[in-house]
């Protein structure tokens, strides 16, 4: 085991990890690229590579609200939609679930750690099993259709992970500090907020990504709860236009690089948190 | 002001109890250490008076006033624990300032009193960096500059210098203990180390098994160990202990030779346990008879190991000895050193001086 892993065997990986990429990677570049070309261009026999009078033409289309073959297309209110139901519920999860994951960090109960344990398990419990109960349920609530009720949904799937991930993170931050804080005059809510969570700010970021990423672009759910296309959001935008120009694919392209960008913000902007070891030289080392 | 007194101090964790009962008084302005081994409660009954614990019996009092229900925040205490807990995400100023900030003081007069504290401990260079950025010595001297900005009426300290090497250690101890006669401040500090200890205290608390086994200064401790553990636990190297009969010509080994006269009356063929010091042992022409095992010069003095029987017996001396290994001695113990306690309760039976 502690043999050193040879210089060929790291080579070898190292192409195996970029021809995978190419492989994962080339189809959305292409789609990329393709978001760029004309109408025409697209038609042509050879297919073009890069676009050979690049245009912007998809992308103002996208951004101005028209009926095309029957369907109104409004991008605009379905980002706006996306940018609503992930943001409320990424703050929704993230203000429970830091509440939630203190208490399994700092408090003793009958059940904790089993407890804790079944939050990550339940992320196994998700998924089309249960679109149909999950759809019967909105109903009955009356939450068909609505943002809301989206928002509400996100939520409760998204809250046992994000939970589990700052329970965890909490359990490292080393309980003296706490109690040096409530000895210098926190109380428990101050001692939270102003100790533990700026420590806690990595964790909070990752947990915070995970659902916003999770919420932007999810379909299943959205897609049969949803019906007004007032109410659509960014995944069901992509869907119908992937029916709609089978032809005209720069549309798709500018639509998928859209609806791609703000989760590549995301991880561009958090990733060093990451690693970022905030904690170094809180206790002796 | 700030005098503690604990009274009857029980606490449980579930249905195992770890502090049996402590009583204690600590007068204002008072170095009081409590020491012990691992394990025995020190720890827990620091974290009870700071109000970290709760106490399932017993009263706490501060200046005469019982806490037992008040938060940490209410007990105008402050504490140094082992390994520091600065908030890392704080600079030195501001960790020394929290709880000026929460006290709601004004900017001005939090600048002030970190300033002064940062003065005391020679930290005014090092006032913008984080705690990450500090040496052991330094960050330990934060800790404490974050207890003494508030001018507390009590500092707790639990094994402040336990995770320094040993030379910082000793410098430390020294800083501690000029702290403290600077600011007179009451203050209860947690080792297991008995030198740590021995020197600073003004009164020491030894502790075994959630109980008080003896509280005196530290030569009360030294001179008139109440029992065979605090006898051992102080000094060092630690006092020898060997089986010995009471008769009337004085405390016989089982070889029948004479340790020396019974510092009290006991009866006639009474079984105890005969304790003196290494550094009480003198070789003499006559006297119990030895055969030295190990020779040990440290430079100024010299640490024997003798074998007699059974039993194996430290000596120091200061002089300059000439004997090898396998050479016979003969020993005795210096008038009025010779400590007895009883064989059963291994509590003391003499008050030698
Ligand atoms: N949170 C706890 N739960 C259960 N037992 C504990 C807890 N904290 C300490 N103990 C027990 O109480 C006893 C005293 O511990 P402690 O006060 O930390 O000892 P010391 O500081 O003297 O080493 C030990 O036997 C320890 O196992
Ligand atoms: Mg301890």
């Amino acid at each position: 085991m502690n043999e050193q892993p040879r210089p060929l065997y790291w080579t070898f990986l190292g192409i195996v990890g970029i021809v995978i990429s190419i492989y994962v990677l080339f189809p959305v570049f292409w789609l990329f690229l393709a978001s760029f070309k004309t109408q025409a261009e697209l038609a042509q026999l050879p297919i073009s590579f890069w676009p050979e009078t690049p245009t912007l033409e998809a992308y103002t289309a996208l951004f101005s609200p028209t009926h095309q073959k029957g369907q109104l297309l409004d991008w605009p209110q379905l980002i706006g939609n996306s940018f609503f139901v992930a943001i409320s519920s990424t703050v929704l999860v993230l203000f429970f679930g830091t509440l939630a994951g203190y208490a399994f960090a700092r408090l003793n109960f009958p059940g904790r750690d089993l407890i804790l344990g079944g939050l990550l398990i339940s992320r196994m419990f998700q998924g089309a099993a249960l679109l149909l109960p999950t759809y019967r349920l909105m109903s009955m609530l009356g939450l068909q259709d609505s943002l809301v009720g989206l928002v509400l949904l996100y939520s409760a799937f998204g809250l046992p992970f994000a939970t589990w991930i700052i329970a965890s993170s909490l359990r490292e931050i080393p309980k003296e500090l706490e109690e040096s804080a409530m000895i210098d005059g926190a109380s428990r809510l101050q001692s939270m907020v102003m100790v533990v969570l700026p420590l806690a700010t990595p964790a909070l970021i990752t947990a915070s990504m995970w659902h916003f990423v999770g919420a932007w672009s999810e379909f299943a759910f959205a897609s049969i709860l949803l019906e007004s296309n007032a109410n659509k959001t960014v995944t069901i935008g992509l869907a119908s236009f992937v029916e709609l120009f089978t032809l005209e694919f720069q549309y798709v392209g500018a639509a998928a690089t859209i609806v791609a960008l703000p989760i590549m913000l995301v991880f561009f902007f958090g990733q060093r948190y990451f690693t970022r070891g905030l904690l170094a030289g809180a206790v002796k080392g | 002001m700030g005098s503690v007194a604990l009274r009857n101090i029980r606490k449980s964790y579930g249905p195992v109890e770890v502090l049996h009962g402590i009583d204690l008084d600590i007068q204002d302005g008072e170095f009081t250490v409590l020491v012990g081994p691992s394990g025995c409660g020190k720890s827990t009954l620091l974290r009870s008076i700071a109000g970290l614990e709760t106490i399932t019996g017993g009263d706490i009092c501060i200046d005469e006033t019982v806490i037992n229900s008040l938060a940490p925040k209410e007990r105008n205490i402050a504490m140094v624990f082992q390994n520091y807990a600065l908030y890392p995400h704080m600079s030195v100023a501001k960790n020394m300032g929290f709880s000026l900030r929460l006290a709601k003081e004004s900017p001005s007069e939090i600048n002030r009193k970190v300033n002064a504290a940062a003065e005391i401990l020679d930290l005014t260079n090092l006032l913008d960096r984080y705690p990450r950025q500090l040496s052991g010595g330094q960050r330990q001297r934060v800790a404490m500059g974050r207890a003494i900005v508030r001018d507390p009426k009590v500092f707790l300290f639990d094994e402040p210098l336990s995770n320094l090497d040993a030379k910082l250690r000793v410098q430390m101890r020294s800083e501690i203990k000029e702290l403290h006669q600077r600011l007179k401040t009451t203050t209860v500090y947690v080792t297991h180390d008995q030198i740590e200890a021995m020197t600073m205290a003004d009164r020491i608390v030894v502790m075994r098994g959630g109980q008080v086994e003896q509280i005196g200064t530290p030569l009360e401790l030294y001179d008139r160990p109440a029992s065979v553990f605090v006898a051992g636990f102080i000094g060092s190297p630690s006092m020898n202990f060997i089986a010995a009969t009471a008769r009337d010509d004085g405390l016989l080994l089982d070889t029948d030779e004479s340790l020396g006269k019974t510092p009290v009356a006991l009866a006639n063929g009474r079984g105890v346990i005969a304790g003196f010091r290494p550094e009480d042992i003198r070789l003499s022409d006559t006297g119990v008879s030895a055969k030295v095992a190990l020779i040990e010069p440290t430079g100024a003095e010299t640490q024997l190991v003798l074998r007699t029987g059974e039993n194996s017996i430290v000596m120091t001396t200061r002089d300059r000895i000439s004997l090898s290994p396998g050479d016979p001695v003969h020993f005795s113990i210096s008038e009025g050193k010779l400590h007895c306690f009883d064989a059963e309760s291994e509590r003391a039976l003499s008050g030698a001086v």
